[in-house]
Protein backbone atom coordinates (compact mmCIF):
# COMPACT_ATOMS: atom_id res chain seq x y z
CA UNK A 1 0.00 0.00 0.00
CA UNK A 2 1.90 3.22 -1.20
CA UNK A 3 -1.11 5.37 -0.25
CA UNK A 4 -1.31 5.31 3.38
CA UNK A 5 -2.83 8.69 3.81
CA UNK A 6 -5.64 6.75 1.79
CA UNK A 7 -6.00 3.55 4.11
CA UNK A 8 -8.05 5.43 6.68
CA UNK A 9 -10.21 6.91 3.65
CA UNK A 10 -10.65 3.38 1.78
CA UNK A 11 -11.68 1.68 5.21
CA UNK A 12 -14.05 4.07 5.81
CA UNK A 13 -15.34 3.73 2.21
CA UNK A 14 -15.86 0.19 2.79
CA UNK A 15 -17.49 0.65 6.11
CA UNK A 16 -20.22 2.94 4.16
CA UNK A 17 -18.97 6.28 5.82
CA UNK A 18 -17.47 8.18 3.06
CA UNK A 19 -19.90 10.70 1.87
CA UNK A 20 -21.16 9.38 -1.82
CA UNK A 21 -19.12 12.44 -3.53
CA UNK A 22 -15.77 11.21 -1.78
CA UNK A 23 -16.57 7.35 -2.24
CA UNK A 24 -17.20 8.00 -6.25
CA UNK A 25 -13.84 9.54 -6.36
CA UNK A 26 -11.65 6.95 -4.28
CA UNK A 27 -13.79 4.17 -6.91
CA UNK A 28 -12.24 5.73 -9.57
CA UNK A 29 -8.86 6.12 -8.05
CA UNK A 30 -9.29 1.97 -7.44
CA UNK A 31 -10.35 1.02 -11.08
CA UNK A 32 -7.18 2.40 -12.00
CA UNK A 33 -4.68 1.44 -9.05
CA UNK A 34 -3.82 -2.51 -8.83
CA UNK A 35 -2.51 -1.50 -5.42
CA UNK A 36 -5.71 -0.20 -3.89
CA UNK A 37 -7.45 -2.78 -5.62
CA UNK A 38 -5.48 -5.56 -3.74
CA UNK A 39 -5.52 -3.68 -0.81
CA UNK A 40 -8.94 -3.57 -0.91
CA UNK A 41 -9.20 -7.40 -1.67
CA UNK A 42 -7.29 -8.29 1.43
CA UNK A 43 -9.35 -6.42 3.85
CA UNK A 44 -13.08 -7.72 2.35
CA UNK A 45 -10.07 -10.82 3.52
CA UNK A 46 -9.64 -9.60 6.31
CA UNK A 47 -13.35 -8.82 7.93
CA UNK A 48 -14.60 -12.47 6.53
CA UNK A 49 -11.62 -13.78 9.18
CA UNK A 50 -12.61 -11.22 11.64
CA UNK A 51 -16.57 -12.77 11.38
CA UNK A 52 -15.70 -16.41 11.24
CA UNK A 53 -12.91 -16.28 14.19
CA UNK A 54 -13.87 -13.60 16.50
CA UNK A 55 -17.71 -14.47 18.25
CA UNK A 56 -19.82 -12.22 19.54
CA UNK A 57 -20.13 -13.65 22.74
CA UNK A 58 -23.67 -14.18 24.44
CA UNK A 59 -24.04 -13.01 28.21
CA UNK A 60 -24.08 -15.75 30.78
CA UNK A 61 -27.34 -17.24 32.05
CA UNK A 62 -26.46 -16.11 36.15
CA UNK A 63 -25.78 -12.76 34.63
CA UNK A 64 -28.89 -12.09 32.37
CA UNK A 65 -30.62 -13.10 35.83
CA UNK A 66 -28.71 -10.60 38.16
CA UNK A 67 -29.23 -7.66 35.62
CA UNK A 68 -32.76 -8.69 35.41
CA UNK A 69 -33.49 -8.53 39.26
CA UNK A 70 -31.62 -5.62 39.40
CA UNK A 71 -33.98 -4.07 37.00
CA UNK A 72 -36.81 -5.05 38.62
CA UNK A 73 -36.18 -4.27 42.22
CA UNK A 74 -35.14 -1.23 40.95
CA UNK A 75 -37.64 -0.28 38.95
CA UNK A 76 -40.67 1.89 40.80
CA UNK A 77 -43.18 -0.47 38.48
CA UNK A 78 -41.45 -3.39 40.13
CA UNK A 79 -44.20 -6.45 40.17
CA UNK A 80 -44.37 -8.93 43.05
CA UNK A 81 -42.50 -11.28 42.69
CA UNK A 82 -43.22 -14.89 44.11
CA UNK A 83 -41.10 -16.80 45.10
CA UNK A 84 -41.10 -20.63 45.79
CA UNK A 85 -41.32 -21.22 49.30
CA UNK A 86 -40.88 -24.23 50.93
CA UNK A 87 -40.43 -23.68 54.77
CA UNK A 88 -38.72 -26.35 56.34
CA UNK A 89 -35.90 -25.68 58.48
CA UNK A 90 -32.35 -24.85 57.10
CA UNK A 91 -29.55 -22.70 57.80
CA UNK A 92 -28.34 -20.05 56.09
CA UNK A 93 -25.15 -17.97 57.23
CA UNK A 94 -24.76 -14.42 56.51
CA UNK A 95 -21.29 -13.74 56.63
CA UNK A 96 -20.76 -9.62 56.77
CA UNK A 97 -17.02 -8.14 56.59
CA UNK A 98 -16.14 -5.50 58.91
CA UNK A 99 -13.37 -2.85 58.68
CA UNK A 100 -12.58 -3.73 55.13
CA UNK A 101 -9.40 -1.69 54.20
CA UNK A 102 -8.67 -0.56 50.59
CA UNK A 103 -6.00 -1.76 48.53
CA UNK A 104 -6.89 -5.58 48.41
CA UNK A 105 -4.94 -6.52 45.23
CA UNK A 106 -6.38 -8.61 43.05
CA UNK A 107 -6.21 -11.96 43.11
CA UNK A 108 -7.38 -12.02 46.85
CA UNK A 109 -10.87 -12.71 45.49
CA UNK A 110 -9.60 -16.34 45.07
CA UNK A 111 -8.37 -16.27 49.08
CA UNK A 112 -11.38 -14.39 50.07
CA UNK A 113 -13.51 -17.25 48.69
CA UNK A 114 -11.21 -19.67 49.78
CA UNK A 115 -11.54 -17.99 53.53
CA UNK A 116 -15.34 -17.75 53.11
CA UNK A 117 -15.76 -21.29 52.60
CA UNK A 118 -13.41 -21.74 55.80
CA UNK A 119 -15.47 -19.45 57.93
CA UNK A 120 -18.26 -21.77 56.62
CA UNK A 121 -17.29 -25.08 57.17
CA UNK A 122 -16.35 -23.70 60.69
CA UNK A 123 -19.65 -22.83 61.55
CA UNK A 124 -21.23 -26.07 60.66
CA UNK A 125 -18.70 -27.45 63.38
CA UNK A 126 -21.22 -27.47 67.36
CA UNK A 127 -21.52 -24.98 68.79
CA UNK A 128 -19.76 -22.57 66.00
CA UNK A 129 -22.88 -21.48 64.36
CA UNK A 130 -24.16 -18.27 65.88
CA UNK A 131 -23.08 -16.04 68.54
CA UNK A 132 -26.39 -14.45 68.54
CA UNK A 133 -29.69 -16.80 68.27
CA UNK A 134 -32.72 -15.43 67.11
CA UNK A 135 -34.67 -15.17 64.16
CA UNK A 136 -35.95 -11.41 64.86
CA UNK A 137 -33.59 -9.37 62.64
CA UNK A 138 -34.07 -6.34 65.35
CA UNK A 139 -32.16 -8.59 67.95
CA UNK A 140 -29.50 -9.68 65.39
CA UNK A 141 -29.00 -6.75 63.92
CA UNK A 142 -28.64 -4.14 67.22
CA UNK A 143 -26.21 -6.95 68.47
CA UNK A 144 -23.50 -5.74 66.01
CA UNK A 145 -23.17 -2.72 67.36
CA UNK A 146 -19.84 -1.95 68.51
CA UNK A 147 -18.63 -5.33 67.62
CA UNK A 148 -18.17 -3.52 63.92
CA UNK A 149 -17.89 0.09 62.37
CA UNK A 150 -20.65 -0.57 59.95
CA UNK A 151 -24.15 -2.26 60.55
CA UNK A 152 -25.10 -4.79 57.87
CA UNK A 153 -28.80 -5.58 56.55
CA UNK A 154 -29.91 -8.20 58.08
CA UNK A 155 -33.47 -9.49 56.92
CA UNK A 156 -35.99 -12.39 57.92
CA UNK A 157 -36.67 -14.52 54.75
CA UNK A 158 -39.09 -16.84 56.64
CA UNK A 159 -42.10 -16.11 54.54
CA UNK A 160 -39.71 -17.78 51.51
CA UNK A 161 -38.31 -20.56 53.31
CA UNK A 162 -35.51 -19.02 54.62
CA UNK A 163 -35.31 -18.39 57.90
CA UNK A 164 -32.91 -15.99 60.49
CA UNK A 165 -31.45 -18.13 62.74
CA UNK A 166 -29.16 -16.04 63.83
CA UNK A 167 -25.56 -13.98 63.64
CA UNK A 168 -22.02 -14.26 64.87
CA UNK A 169 -19.09 -12.62 64.64
CA UNK A 170 -15.66 -14.00 62.63
CA UNK A 171 -12.40 -13.23 60.93
CA UNK A 172 -11.72 -13.05 57.50
CA UNK A 173 -9.60 -11.33 55.17
CA UNK A 174 -7.66 -10.12 58.18
CA UNK A 175 -10.68 -8.39 59.37
CA UNK A 176 -13.62 -8.78 61.79
CA UNK A 177 -16.85 -9.62 59.84
CA UNK A 178 -20.14 -10.45 60.73
CA UNK A 179 -21.76 -13.19 59.71
CA UNK A 180 -25.85 -13.72 59.80
CA UNK A 181 -27.44 -17.16 59.48
CA UNK A 182 -30.08 -18.10 57.46
CA UNK A 183 -31.86 -21.28 57.23
CA UNK A 184 -33.34 -23.30 54.72
CA UNK A 185 -34.36 -26.94 55.16
CA UNK A 186 -31.00 -29.06 56.25
CA UNK A 187 -28.81 -26.93 54.60
CA UNK A 188 -26.31 -24.05 55.82
CA UNK A 189 -25.47 -20.84 53.02
CA UNK A 190 -23.15 -18.29 54.10
CA UNK A 191 -23.27 -15.12 52.69
CA UNK A 192 -20.44 -12.47 52.88
CA UNK A 193 -20.98 -8.96 52.36
CA UNK A 194 -18.72 -5.72 52.87
CA UNK A 195 -19.24 -2.03 51.95
CA UNK A 196 -18.42 -1.29 48.19
CA UNK A 197 -16.86 1.74 49.15
CA UNK A 198 -13.50 -0.52 50.65
CA UNK A 199 -14.43 -2.87 47.60
CA UNK A 200 -10.73 -3.88 46.44
CA UNK A 201 -10.48 -4.64 42.62
CA UNK A 202 -12.78 -8.36 42.24
CA UNK A 203 -11.45 -11.05 40.22
CA UNK A 204 -13.51 -14.00 41.59
CA UNK A 205 -16.15 -15.57 39.43
CA UNK A 206 -19.90 -14.85 40.04
CA UNK A 207 -20.68 -18.70 40.80
CA UNK A 208 -17.78 -21.24 41.78
CA UNK A 209 -17.58 -24.61 43.37
CA UNK A 210 -15.22 -25.76 46.02
CA UNK A 211 -14.98 -28.86 47.83
CA UNK A 212 -18.58 -29.19 46.77
CA UNK A 213 -19.69 -26.18 48.58
CA UNK A 214 -21.39 -23.43 45.91
CA UNK A 215 -19.26 -19.99 46.32
CA UNK A 216 -21.39 -16.86 44.89
CA UNK A 217 -20.48 -13.29 44.69
CA UNK A 218 -22.72 -11.06 43.72
CA UNK A 219 -22.80 -6.57 44.12
CA UNK A 220 -25.09 -4.09 45.31
CA UNK A 221 -24.94 -0.33 45.21
CA UNK A 222 -23.61 -0.79 48.67
CA UNK A 223 -22.08 -4.33 49.99
CA UNK A 224 -20.38 -6.97 48.05
CA UNK A 225 -21.88 -10.06 48.55
CA UNK A 226 -20.54 -13.68 49.24
CA UNK A 227 -22.95 -17.05 49.43
CA UNK A 228 -21.47 -20.27 50.54
CA UNK A 229 -23.67 -23.52 51.13
CA UNK A 230 -24.09 -26.71 50.25
CA UNK A 231 -27.80 -25.93 48.68
CA UNK A 232 -28.55 -26.73 45.39
CA UNK A 233 -27.27 -23.85 43.16
CA UNK A 234 -30.86 -22.73 42.01
CA UNK A 235 -32.00 -22.75 45.69
CA UNK A 236 -28.86 -20.42 46.34
CA UNK A 237 -29.17 -18.59 43.38
CA UNK A 238 -33.31 -17.84 45.05
CA UNK A 239 -31.67 -16.35 47.92
CA UNK A 240 -29.17 -14.02 46.17
CA UNK A 241 -32.49 -12.73 44.42
CA UNK A 242 -34.15 -12.16 48.14
CA UNK A 243 -30.79 -10.39 49.33
CA UNK A 244 -30.92 -8.50 46.06
CA UNK A 245 -34.46 -6.97 46.23
CA UNK A 246 -34.80 -6.74 49.81
CA UNK A 247 -30.94 -4.68 49.92
CA UNK A 248 -32.78 -2.43 46.52
CA UNK A 249 -36.11 -2.30 48.83
CA UNK A 250 -34.19 -0.87 51.59
CA UNK A 251 -32.24 1.31 49.62
CA UNK A 252 -33.18 5.29 49.58
CA UNK A 253 -34.22 5.93 45.88
CA UNK A 254 -33.49 7.45 43.72
CA UNK A 255 -29.63 6.92 44.90
CA UNK B 1 -37.94 4.58 26.11
CA UNK B 2 -38.32 1.72 29.23
CA UNK B 3 -35.34 1.36 31.03
CA UNK B 4 -35.41 -2.59 30.18
CA UNK B 5 -35.48 -2.33 26.63
CA UNK B 6 -32.14 -0.87 26.79
CA UNK B 7 -30.23 -2.77 28.76
CA UNK B 8 -31.22 -6.11 28.24
CA UNK B 9 -31.69 -6.61 24.42
CA UNK B 10 -27.91 -5.26 24.69
CA UNK B 11 -26.96 -7.63 27.15
CA UNK B 12 -24.79 -9.60 24.83
CA UNK B 13 -23.34 -6.84 23.54
CA UNK B 14 -22.37 -5.27 26.82
CA UNK B 15 -20.75 -8.18 27.91
CA UNK B 16 -18.70 -9.02 24.45
CA UNK B 17 -17.33 -5.81 24.71
CA UNK B 18 -16.87 -6.37 28.26
CA UNK B 19 -15.14 -9.92 27.80
CA UNK B 20 -12.88 -8.86 24.72
CA UNK B 21 -11.80 -5.07 26.78
CA UNK B 22 -11.05 -7.26 30.16
CA UNK B 23 -10.00 -10.71 28.47
CA UNK B 24 -11.28 -12.51 31.78
CA UNK B 25 -15.18 -13.56 32.50
CA UNK B 26 -15.43 -12.95 35.70
CA UNK B 27 -14.34 -9.60 35.38
CA UNK B 28 -16.49 -8.88 32.66
CA UNK B 29 -19.40 -9.92 34.11
CA UNK B 30 -18.59 -8.23 37.12
CA UNK B 31 -18.66 -4.74 35.18
CA UNK B 32 -21.87 -5.55 32.83
CA UNK B 33 -23.53 -6.03 36.33
CA UNK B 34 -22.09 -2.69 37.86
CA UNK B 35 -22.49 -0.61 34.38
CA UNK B 36 -26.00 -1.85 34.47
CA UNK B 37 -26.47 -0.49 37.95
CA UNK B 38 -24.96 2.98 36.83
CA UNK B 39 -27.84 3.38 33.76
CA UNK B 40 -30.28 2.59 36.43
CA UNK B 41 -28.79 5.09 38.58
CA UNK B 42 -28.55 7.70 35.14
CA UNK B 43 -31.24 6.57 33.14
CA UNK B 44 -32.86 10.01 34.02
CA UNK B 45 -30.10 11.92 31.71
CA UNK B 46 -30.83 9.70 29.11
CA UNK B 47 -32.29 11.69 26.06
CA UNK B 48 -32.23 8.87 23.10
CA UNK B 49 -35.18 7.51 21.50
CA UNK B 50 -34.10 4.70 19.34
CA UNK B 51 -32.90 1.38 20.08
CA UNK B 52 -29.29 2.25 18.75
CA UNK B 53 -29.19 5.14 20.76
CA UNK B 54 -29.54 2.88 24.05
CA UNK B 55 -27.29 0.77 22.67
CA UNK B 56 -24.37 3.10 22.14
CA UNK B 57 -25.68 4.60 25.99
CA UNK B 58 -24.65 1.47 27.64
CA UNK B 59 -22.13 0.37 25.55
CA UNK B 60 -20.42 3.94 26.57
CA UNK B 61 -21.20 2.97 30.56
CA UNK B 62 -20.07 -0.72 30.21
CA UNK B 63 -16.79 0.72 28.04
CA UNK B 64 -16.46 3.54 30.98
CA UNK B 65 -17.18 0.63 33.91
CA UNK B 66 -14.26 -0.63 32.54
CA UNK B 67 -11.79 1.84 32.32
CA UNK B 68 -12.89 2.48 35.92
CA UNK B 69 -12.06 -1.54 36.91
CA UNK B 70 -9.03 -1.20 34.95
CA UNK B 71 -7.86 2.30 36.69
CA UNK B 72 -8.50 1.23 40.08
CA UNK B 73 -6.73 -2.15 39.64
CA UNK B 74 -3.19 -0.91 39.66
CA UNK B 75 0.05 -2.67 39.61
CA UNK B 76 -1.51 -5.79 38.39
CA UNK B 77 -1.91 -7.70 35.24
CA UNK B 78 -3.69 -4.75 33.44
CA UNK B 79 -0.64 -2.57 34.39
CA UNK B 80 2.00 -5.05 32.18
CA UNK B 81 -0.54 -4.07 29.27
CA UNK B 82 0.20 -1.04 29.60
CA UNK B 83 3.42 -1.11 29.27
CA UNK B 84 2.82 -3.50 26.66
CA UNK B 85 0.72 -1.04 24.68
CA UNK B 86 3.67 1.36 24.91
CA UNK B 87 5.73 -0.47 23.54
CA UNK B 88 3.73 -2.55 20.97
CA UNK B 89 3.90 0.79 18.52
CA UNK B 90 7.98 -0.53 17.78
CA UNK B 91 6.95 -4.10 17.55
CA UNK B 92 7.14 -4.32 13.89
CA UNK B 93 8.74 -7.85 13.25
CA UNK B 94 6.72 -10.28 12.87
CA UNK B 95 7.24 -13.97 12.32
CA UNK B 96 5.83 -15.56 9.39
CA UNK B 97 5.89 -19.40 10.49
CA UNK B 98 4.16 -18.78 13.52
CA UNK B 99 0.58 -19.28 12.32
CA UNK B 100 -0.75 -16.35 14.91
CA UNK B 101 -4.57 -16.69 15.72
CA UNK B 102 -6.61 -14.03 14.58
CA UNK B 103 -8.48 -13.87 18.14
CA UNK B 104 -5.15 -13.67 19.81
CA UNK B 105 -3.80 -10.48 18.05
CA UNK B 106 -6.99 -8.78 19.02
CA UNK B 107 -6.18 -9.95 22.29
CA UNK B 108 -2.79 -8.03 21.97
CA UNK B 109 -3.67 -5.15 20.43
CA UNK B 110 -4.23 -2.28 22.77
CA UNK B 111 -7.26 -1.29 24.41
CA UNK B 112 -7.90 1.72 21.92
CA UNK B 113 -7.74 -0.20 18.81
CA UNK B 114 -9.31 -3.44 20.42
CA UNK B 115 -12.37 -1.39 21.47
CA UNK B 116 -13.14 0.00 17.82
CA UNK B 117 -12.87 -3.16 16.41
CA UNK B 118 -15.34 -5.04 18.63
CA UNK B 119 -17.93 -2.17 18.63
CA UNK B 120 -17.38 -1.53 14.72
CA UNK B 121 -16.82 -5.52 13.53
CA UNK B 122 -18.57 -7.46 16.12
CA UNK B 123 -21.36 -5.33 16.62
CA UNK B 124 -21.68 -2.60 13.76
CA UNK B 125 -21.96 0.46 15.21
CA UNK B 126 -21.27 3.45 12.81
CA UNK B 127 -18.62 5.54 12.92
CA UNK B 128 -20.48 8.13 14.63
CA UNK B 129 -21.76 5.51 17.55
CA UNK B 130 -18.17 4.54 18.26
CA UNK B 131 -17.08 8.37 18.70
CA UNK B 132 -20.09 8.33 21.46
CA UNK B 133 -19.51 5.64 23.01
CA UNK B 134 -15.65 6.12 23.21
CA UNK B 135 -15.47 9.99 23.67
CA UNK B 136 -13.51 10.72 20.92
CA UNK B 137 -13.67 12.65 17.42
CA UNK B 138 -14.82 10.79 14.53
CA UNK B 139 -11.63 11.25 13.01
CA UNK B 140 -10.25 9.16 15.17
CA UNK B 141 -12.16 6.71 15.68
CA UNK B 142 -11.31 6.22 11.44
CA UNK B 143 -8.15 6.38 11.61
CA UNK B 144 -7.91 4.01 14.65
CA UNK B 145 -9.85 1.65 13.44
CA UNK B 146 -7.76 1.78 10.01
CA UNK B 147 -4.72 1.27 12.67
CA UNK B 148 -6.16 -1.53 14.16
CA UNK B 149 -7.01 -3.55 11.13
CA UNK B 150 -3.56 -2.80 9.51
CA UNK B 151 -2.47 -4.72 12.89
CA UNK B 152 -4.44 -7.54 12.27
CA UNK B 153 -4.02 -8.22 8.87
CA UNK B 154 -0.45 -8.35 9.59
CA UNK B 155 -1.06 -11.14 11.85
CA UNK B 156 -3.09 -12.75 9.53
CA UNK B 157 -0.16 -13.22 6.51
Amino acid sequence: MTHPNLEAQLDAYLDGELAAADARALEAHIAQCPECARWRDDRVTLRAAIKSQIPVLRAPDVLRQRVRTQIRSGSRFRATVVWRSLALAASVAVVAFGGWQLGLQRGRGESLAAEVLTSHIRSLMPGHLTDVQSSDQHTVKPWFNGKLDYSPPVYDFAGQGFPLLGGRLDYVGGRPVAALVYGRRQHVINVVLWPRDRDPPASAPAAQTRQGYHVLRWVTPDYTYWAVSDLGLAELQDFERLLLQADSAAAPQPR
Amino acid sequence: MEFEAIVLPHLDAAYTLARYLTRNDADAQDIVQDASLRALKYFGGFRGTTDSDGRAWFLAIVRNTAYTWRNRTRGDALISEFNEELHSEEKTTHDPVAAVDLRQALDALPLEFREVIVLRELQGLSYKEIADVTGVPVGTVMSRLSRARKRLQEALT
